[in-house]
């Protein structure tokens, strides 16, 4: 049966679950250099999630809505470009492969939460990097403290927390999520005609917050919880690095 | 003969995955952490089936694949590919290069287990023996 098959009759074949229709379609506007802002701003104002995930990316510096000095969605799009609506585009299918893989691998709910409302890290911490580059380039950075990586991990490989002795397996296992989770972006990328290669995870423990937007591209924080496990998941992308 | 599948993956997390979903099955796996791994592995154990990423240091699973495919003692090894990337044209690539069946992470182990079956027998390892009862008085 191999094969001519189109995209359409692989995924029925395989059992592909079906992509995130709104994701895929502001994915496709941002990759077209001469897309229209009014346009961008019709899909974007249609979605309550989406405008407030815009305008906290375009407020970096804000606490709070109160804070914001950019408050229409309109005013983001001009001040801020198409950088920061690709790394919206590119976080929502990232995030549901975050949710899934919990619900998957760990049999938890993991909920999306607002970064303000999250603890916020202390100390050491795990840190994983997934760099991409091509048609679009940046980097997804993954953080948990070290409790939250431990319970990730024992509950992705099926044993309890305390018969992981090896931060080798804590980091290969924390790696692989973030593996899971930037293949799933990088497929609607790809799909939209942002083509680009993933490297490697690279996992470390680390002290430093500070998370740099490459050059000329947009930011987004993300924060999820599920019971004691937080994590923390930064986006940056720019998408005509070339 | 109990079966050989070779997983060839970077992550351990995934290979452990993978050997706690067949434990209960009569079959021998064999482990890979790259393409240039996993085609030594493939040549030397003829597995009856290949699980293959795609994203991997050192060979990716695409290039594996295509390689595989020429040689002519190993292009029949069935081949699952088991990964996060399920992007238009890298699907339809790896479909003209003769991959039997796609498993997109994350994956849950009665679905990895399904994809198996479709593709080679399956077989639970027998229950140990029972202890013989004490005669009765």
């Amino acid at each position: 049966m191999q094969d001519g098959a189109s995209y359409q009759e692989l995924s029925r074949r395989y059992g592909f679950a079906p992509k995130p229709v709104s994701a895929s379609r502001l994915t496709q506007l941002v990759s077209r250099q001469d897309s229209d802002l009014d346009e961008l701003a019709k899909v974007i104002d249609k979605d309550p999630s989406l405008r407030k995930r815009l305008l906290r990316v375009a407020n970096p510096d804000a606490e709070n809505e109160a804070e914001y000095a950019i408050e229409t969605v309109e005013d983001a799009l001009m001040r801020n470009g198409m950088g920061c609506v690709l790394v919206l585009a590119m976080s929502t299918p990232l995030a549901q492969a975050l949710v899934k893989s919990f619900q998957t691998m760990l049999s938890l709910k993991l909920e999306d939460i607002d970064p303000f409302e999250a603890e916020p890290l202390d100390g050491e911490h795990l840190l994983g990097t997934i760099s991409f580059s091509g048609k679009v380039v940046g980097r997804v950075h993954l953080r948990m403290n070290l409790a939250s990586a431990r319970a990730v991990a024992a509950g992705i490989l099926g044993i309890s927390a305390g018969e992981l002795t090896d931060t080798t397996e804590i980091k290969d296992a924390a790696g692989e999520l973030l593996n899971i989770m930037t293949g799933n972006f990088k497929s609607n990328l790809c799909d939209a005609g942002l083509d680009c290669r993933l490297q490697t995870p690279e996992m470390k423990l680390s002290t430093d917050f500070h998370t740099p937007s490459v050059p000329g591209g947009g930011l987004e924080h993300l924060a999820f919880r599920a019971g004691k496990i937080q994590l923390f998941v930064d986006v940056t992308a720019n998408p005509w690095s070339d | 003969m109990p079966l050989k599948i070779l997983s060839v993956d970077d992550s351990r997390t995934i290979r452990l995955i993978v050997g706690r979903a067949l434990r209960a099955y009569d079959c021998v796996l064999c482990e890979a952490a790259n393409g240039e791994e996993g085609l030594a592995a493939a040549a030397r154990e003829k597995p009856d089936l290949i699980l293959l990423d795609v994203t991997m240091p050192v060979m990716d699973g695409v290039t594996m694949l295509t390689k595989l495919k020429e040689d002519p003692e190993l292009k029949t090894i069935p081949v699952i590919m088991l990964t996060a990337e399920s992007g238009r044209d890298n699907v339809i690539h790896i479909a003209r290069l003769g991959v039997r069946d796609y498993l997109v992470k994350p994956f849950k182990e009665e679905q990895l287990i399904e994809k198996i079956s479709r593709n080679v027998t399956l077989q639970k390892k027998e229950a140990a023996p029972a202890t013989a009862a004490a005669p009765l008085a």
